[in-house]
Parts: structure tokens; C-alpha cells; sequence
């Protein structure tokens, strides 16, 4: 009774062990797509551009898929619509700026369909994706109350002839470092209020700047379903100046070639020289010795004759 | 055996003169072309695809090439040694090896240039070390020292040479017509007047005297190499000194094994005597125990205090991956050598040859280990490396373009020793002469 019940559960877990392997490997197989995104960006409010993506999932990571041929599209897949052709690079990634032709267009709709597609390459099924965006800008401002700095930022979509703040955006404001930004408050992420302004008070004191204090603030929307990614900067001098320490230009042991200390200049000019000199000196007397031996019959070809 | 200063000048001016390669020459020499060839074809897939071929990564960027040169650096440190040492010590006896020494110096100095080259992957970017190289870089001053070290040993050679030339010259009947006109470019103008005589002896003791600093510079900047970076095993203030004693160990052992060579092959016995092995012995005895010494300071007190950022590369080395050819180097390469060497019958000619072969296949390996594990062993933790870049195995084009270089090195001793006499016939002439009773 007790071997028969055994059996039962070693054949079920045999069973539960098979399903599950067979799942995880229809998983990784499925997953061993390529697939094409699109991403629509607009940097400072001026020239938007288009981005697209190919990657494919291997175990549980994405990788770039490279040098796969896209063309991109404005509106409609038709060749008067092409915004342009690219490859994509060794990131899997590549972009294109709308071009300059397409301004009356752009400026006509309010909301724009980007379609990316990619004929079969190498076996690969074809590939299409697209993105559908509003017309947004980001608009970036800094407050001053009772010596309380704040930071705010409000994403506009154009109604008629105006620019409309729109509430409930989730956006990112922070001070541009050298390995990216750095929120401005605690907050990782800051919603814009009913009237459309997200804001933030200003905590980063005693930041190191540019020589003048100068710290950049950056408000960013990120992958917006309905505006994609805008990204604004604005110049403040709230930080603390800093002097490049200067020292890298002086004579070191750690500068460039020709910056050489003085002492190690002395050092090795004054060897190279005393060695070099003895080399010069020796070729000299193997010369002098070749003189001396042509002399030698000179004199016996005179004494002979 | 006879005594060679019973011999007449012309016995030993024909003793002395290249031969042809005989059937084993041709192909001792057939067997080095076809090494050397498979070396440059590899060096051709290395430039054509670049330093991917080798094994070489992130870590190990110092591999097979670089250990190499530094052999070749240390064996080369020989011409020093027997030739301006044993000259300004007046040495009475140095007179068969110090042309062994010179062309081994040269060849392998030559070498450790072209390896350089080599290690760098773009080779027409050598230029820019001489148009914006830094002063303040330890791979200038090698770059300096080497090319000064080779210039002087060219010299030192060639003001060497002169003499046998002129004997070369008398002798074009016996020696035929091939290297004739090249006899006749390089010192016809040799007559062997007083005044050159003169001239020539002051050159040689003047070059005696700068080699010897320049040969200890070579080494030392090459050690300086490493010991200027901070890495475990390479943090040492000892590695100037260690590496100069290790270079006039594994130069002494290459020169024990070529005298034996040219002894055997050109019928030598008479001029390179069991006498010549016996002091070279003592010598080779004396710098096996300087040696082992240095590595005695090198790897004990640092295996005493077992620093946690160095255990893993001493662990490496004694009980880990590197062990066998740690213990191989140090046992093989030194402490046999010197148990073979301590004994009067262990410096008998056979004996001595198995010693020298010893020390040199140990010194190679040493090299190995000076420069592999400390780079698979970094202070700083590896992050997100991939596996491979924890272990290093030279590729086969490394070991093609290593094995050519060595083939090179064979090749370059080779030819000179069919060109010219690998015994100063002049020198050994003169010897003779002053030792008779007046």
C-alpha cells in the first residue's frame, strides 16, 4: 500500500517535473523572437526624433539584435511617408530625425502615428511596430518663496491656437550630474496637480557646479503611453562653484608627454646623452680606423710603385 | 687531450674557421626555417585579424609575448657577463665563450625588440612611441634601453670581429667564394697596424665599461615594468635585483648549452675544455644560489605575512593551478641545477649540458609566472566578467609567433656561426703566443 502511494508520487512528479521543463523551454523558444519597438522623443522642445529597438529574449535577458534594415514611416507605410531608412547598431538601436519636409504636415495633426517595419532578413519573419504620440512640449521653471527654491514642470498639449497644461502627468525632475540625474527632492518621481504643475522643492544644496555654480535642471517625461519621452534643461545658479583643480597641467610624473618633470628631464637627457655619446665616439674610431686602414694601402701602393 | 698552446696559429686558424653546414646543420637549420615560417604565417592572421586571435582579455593582457620577452631580455644580459665582466676582471680563461655570449646577447636582444612589436598588435604605432611617447612611462625608458643595449651589443660585436675578419679575408681559398665580398665590405679596411690595434683596444674597454651599466638598465627598467604597477607579486622593491640575477642566470645556462653545441658539432673539445665547463659551473652554481635566494625573498615573506588581497595569487602559485610549473621552475630551473653543479663530476661537459638546459626551460617558465598569475589575480574584485577571463591559455597563433621568435633567435646564432668563427681565431691565437715561454 505504502510502495503503491510511493509510486504514485514519484510518477506524478515525474509528470510535474516534464510539464514544467516543457513550459520553460516553449518559453525560451517563444521568447527567441526578434522584436522591433518604436519610441517617439522630442529634446528641448525642438527637432523630435524617432527611435527603434530590436531585441530579442534570451533566457531571461534581451539582447540587441544588430544590423537589421527599418524603415520608418509617418502616418501611413507609403513611400511618400518615409521618413527614413536605418540600421540598427551594435545596441540595437538606431534613429531618425523628422525631417525638414515633413513640417506642414507635423504642424496640420495633432496626434501622429510613427510605423516602423523591416522586411525578412537572414530567415527572420518580417518586423513591425509602431507608436502613436500627441503633440506635447515640456515647459521647465524654477520658484522662490521665502527663500524656499522650488523646481516646476508642466507637459502642454496644444488645443486650437493654445498650449494646454495637462494634469496627472508623471514626470522626473532632477540636476544633471555626470552619470545621470539626480532627483532634486526625496522623490523619485513627481505628478503633475489638477493644473497640470508638477513640482518640487529644491533640497540639493552646497552641489558642486560649474565654475560659476551653474547646476542644470532636467524635467523629464518618460515613455508616456499617450506623449512619449520629452526631456527639458534649464541652467540655474544654485550650486556651489567649483575650480577644476589645475594640477593635471602641471610638470608630474601623471601628465602628458610633454609635460615632463624637470627633474626626470635632467635625469634622462643627461644618460641618454653620456650613453649615446659613448655609442657616437665608438662609430667614430670604427671610422677613423677605416681611414687608418686605407691609408695603410696608400703608403703600400706608393712604396710598391 | 692535446693542449691547444701546443697548436700552430694556422692548426688553430683551421680549427677555427666556419664550415659548412653538414647534413645535420641543414637540417637543424630546415627545422628552425619551418618553425619561424609557421610563426610569421600566425603573426600574418594576427595582423590581418588583430589581437583577437590570441587568448589575451581584460585581465590577461600580458600574456605568452610578453613573458617571452622578458626571457629574452634576461638571456641576453649575457653578453655582458662573459664578455666586458670577465674582461675588466681579467679573466684568463673567457676567450672560448665570449663570442658565444655576444651573438646570444645580440640575437636575443633583437628578438625582444621584435616581440614588442608583436605584443602591440598594431604594429605601425610603434612610430608614436618615439613621436608622443612620455618620458615619464617605465615602457619609454625600455624603448630607450633596449634600443641602446642592441646598438652597443652590435658594437661590441663587430669591434670583436675585426681581427677574424682580416684572417677570414687570407683564408677566402679555404673558405670559398660565398661570403667573400661581405668579409671584404665589413673590415678590408682591418690591417692590424699598431695604431688599430691600439685604437680597437681602447673601443672594446671603453664599451666593456658602458655595457655593464647599460645591461643592468635593460633589466632593471624591464623589471620596473612590472614593479612600478600595483599588482601582487609585481609590488616588490625587490625586482630590479631579482630580475637582474635571474637574467645572469638563465644568460650563463644559455651559454653553458651553446658551448656544449658548438663544442659537439664543430669538434671543439680542444678549445672549449672540460677547464671551461668547470669554472662556468662554479659560476652557474653561484648565481643558481643568488637566484633562488632573490625568489626566496620574493615569495616567502609575502606567503609569511599572507596579505588577503595576495592569497589568492600566492595560493595560485603553491597549491593552485600554477603549482606544477611554479615547483617545476624552482626545483627544475634552480635547486637540481645547483645540486648537479656543487659536485665536480656534475661540471663535466654532459652533466653541465643537462644543467644549462634545465635552467634555461626553468627561466622560460619563470617568466610565465612572473607575468600570468599576477594578472588573473587583481587587487580590485572582477565584476561581471565572463569565465573565461579567469584563466589564460596562449592561443595556437601565440605559440606559433613564441616558438618562431625562439626559432628566430636559433636561426640569427645559426647563420653567424656559419659566417663567422663562434671562437675569436685572432684572440685565441694571441693567447696562445703570450702564453708560450719567451
Amino acid at each position: 500500500m505504502t510502495a503503491n502511494y510511493h509510486h504514485k508520487i514519484i510518477i506524478l512528479a515525474s509528470l510535474l517535473l516534464a510539464t514544467a521543463t516543457t513550459k520553460l523551454t516553449a518559453q525560451d523558444s517563444a521568447a527567441a523572437v526578434t522584436t522591433l519597438s518604436v519610441r517617439y522623443f522630442l529634446p528641448e522642445n525642438k527637432l523630435p526624433y524617432i527611435e527603434v529597438n530590436t531585441k530579442k529574449k534570451v533566457g531571461r535577458k534581451f539582447d540587441p539584435v544588430t544590423s537589421v534594415p527599418v524603415n520608418i514611416y509617418f502616418n501611413e507605410p507609403a513611400p511618400a511617408n518615409l521618413l527614413g531608412k536605418v540600421i540598427t547598431g551594435k545596441d540595437g538601436l538606431a534613429r531618425v530625425f523628422i525631417p525638414a519636409s515633413f513640417k506642414s504636415a507635423w504642424d496640420s495633426l495633432s496626434e501622429i502615428k510613427f510605423i516602423a517595419e523591416s522586411d525578412s532578413i537572414k530567415g527572420e519573419p518580417a518586423l513591425s511596430g509602431d507608436v502613436t504620440v500627441r503633440k506635447a512640449i515640456l515647459v521647465i521653471d524654477t520658484t522662490n518663496a521665502d527663500g524656499v527654491r522650488g523646481v516646476t514642470a508642466q507637459l502642454k498639449e496644444r488645443k486650437g491656437a493654445d498650449w494646454v497644461a495637462i494634469k496627472d502627468i508623471e514626470m522626473k525632475l532632477g540636476v544633471k550630474r555626470m552619470l545621470g540625474n539626480l532627483s532634486v527632492g526625496e522623490a523619485d518621481t513627481y505628478t503633475a496637480d489638477s493644473t497640470g504643475l508638477a513640482s518640487a522643492e529644491f533640497k540639493r544644496d552646497s552641489l558642486a557646479g560649474d565654475s560659476k555654480g551653474n547646476l542644470v535642471l532636467v524635467a523629464r517625461v518618460e515613455d508616456n503611453d499617450t506623449y512619449g519621452n520629452l526631456v527639458v534643461e534649464k541652467s540655474v545658479p544654485w550650486g556651489k562653484g567649483v575650480i577644476a583643480d589645475t594640477h593635471f597641467w602641471h610638470r608630474s610624473l601623471w601628465s602628458t608627454g610633454n609635460r615632463v618633470p624637470v627633474w626626470l628631464l635632467f635625469l634622462a637627457i643627461s644618460i641618454i646623452a653620456g650613453v649615446w655619446g659613448v655609442i657616437i665616439y665608438l662609430i667614430r674610431q670604427v671610422i677613423k680606423m677605416k681611414k687608418m686602414g686605407k691609408d695603410f694601402d696608400a703608403a703600400l701602393l706608393s712604396r710598391t710603385t | 687531450m692535446e693542449n691547444p698552446q701546443k697548436f700552430s696559429p694556422e692548426k688553430i686558424t683551421s680549427d677555427l674557421l666556419p664550415q659548412p653546414f653538414g647534413r645535420r646543420g641543414k637540417l637543424w637549420t630546415a627545422a628552425l626555417l619551418l618553425v619561424a615560417l609557421i610563426g610569421a604565417f600566425a603573426y600574418i592572421q594576427q595582423l590581418r585579424k588583430g589581437l583577437v586571435v590570441t587568448n589575451m582579455g581584460d585581465y590577461v593582457s600580458w600574456g605568452i609575448y610578453i613573458s617571452n620577452f622578458v626571457f629574452f631580455v634576461a638571456i641576453s644580459l649575457v653578453g655582458s657577463l662573459i664578455t666586458a665582466i670577465f674582461r675588466l676582471a681579467d679573466v684568463p680563461w673567457r676567450t672560448p665563450l665570449t663570442r658565444i655570449s655576444e651573438i646570444i646577447a645580440v640575437s636575443a636582444i633583437t628578438f625582444a625588440a621584435l616581440i614588442i612589436i608583436v605584443d602591440m598588435g598594431r604594429p605601425e604605432r610603434m612610430l608614436y612611441l618615439f613621436l608622443h611617447g612620455r618620458l615619464q612611462s617605465p615602457i619609454m625608458w625600455d624603448v630607450i634601453v633596449i634600443s641602446t643595449y642592441f646598438c652597443t651589443s652590435l658594437l661590441l660585436l663587430y669591434i670583436t670581429l675585426l681581427p677574424d675578419i682580416k684572417i677570414m679575408i687570407a683564408a677566402r681559398e679555404k673558405l670559398g667564394t660565398p661570403f667573400a665580398k661581405f668579409y671584404r665590405w665589413l673590415g678590408s679596411f682591418w690591417k692590424g697596424t699598431e695604431a688599430q690595434e691600439k685604437m680597437r683596444d681602447k673601443s672594446i674597454t671603453l664599451i666593456c665599461i658602458v655595457i655593464i651599466p647599460v645591461a643592468f638598465c635593460i633589466h632593471t627598467v624591464t623589471s620596473w615594468l612590472f614593479a612600478t604597477t600595483y599588482r601582487p607579486g609585481w609590488d616588490s622593491t625587490n625586482f630590479g635585483a631579482y630580475f637582474v640575477s635571474g637574467a645572469f642566470l638563465v644568460g650563463a645556462g644559455g651559454v653553458v648549452v651553446a658551448m656544449y653545441v658548438f663544442r659537439r658539432v664543430y669538434k671543439l673539445e680542444h678549445y672549449i675544455t672540460e677547464r671551461h665547463f668547470d669554472k662556468m659551473g662554479k659560476i652557474l652554481v653561484m648565481l643558481a644560489l643568488l637566484y633562488l635566494y632573490f625568489n626566496v625573498n620574493e615569495y616567502l615573506v609575502p606567503a609569511f605575512k599572507m596579505k588577503k588581497d595576495e592569497e589568492a595569487h600566492l595560493q595560485a602559485l603553491f597549491t593552485g593551478d600554477f603549482a606544477p610549473l611554479f615547483w617545476f621552475a624552482i626545483i627544475v630551473g634552480m635547486i637540481i641545477p645547483i645540486f648537479i653543479l656543487v659536485f665536480p663530476k656534475g661540471r663535466k661537459p654532459n652533466a653541465m649540458f643537462a644543467a644549462g638546459v634545465m635552467v634555461v626551460v626553468g627561466a622560460w617558465f619563470k617568466r610565465y609566472l612572473i607575468v600570468t598569475p599576477t594578472l588573473l589575480h587583481p587587487f580590485l574584485p572582477k565584476f561581471d566578467a565572463p569565465a573565461r577571463y579567469s584563466h589564460y591559455f596562449p592561443s595556437w597563433q601565440e605559440w606559433a609567433i613564441t616558438s618562431g621568435s625562439l626559432a628566430g633567435v636559433l636561426l640569427i646564432i645559426t647563420f653567424f656561426a656559419r659566417v663567422f668563427p663562434i671562437i675569436s681565431i685572432y684572440k685565441t691565437i694571441t693567447d696562445h703566443d703570450s702564453e708560450l715561454p719567451s
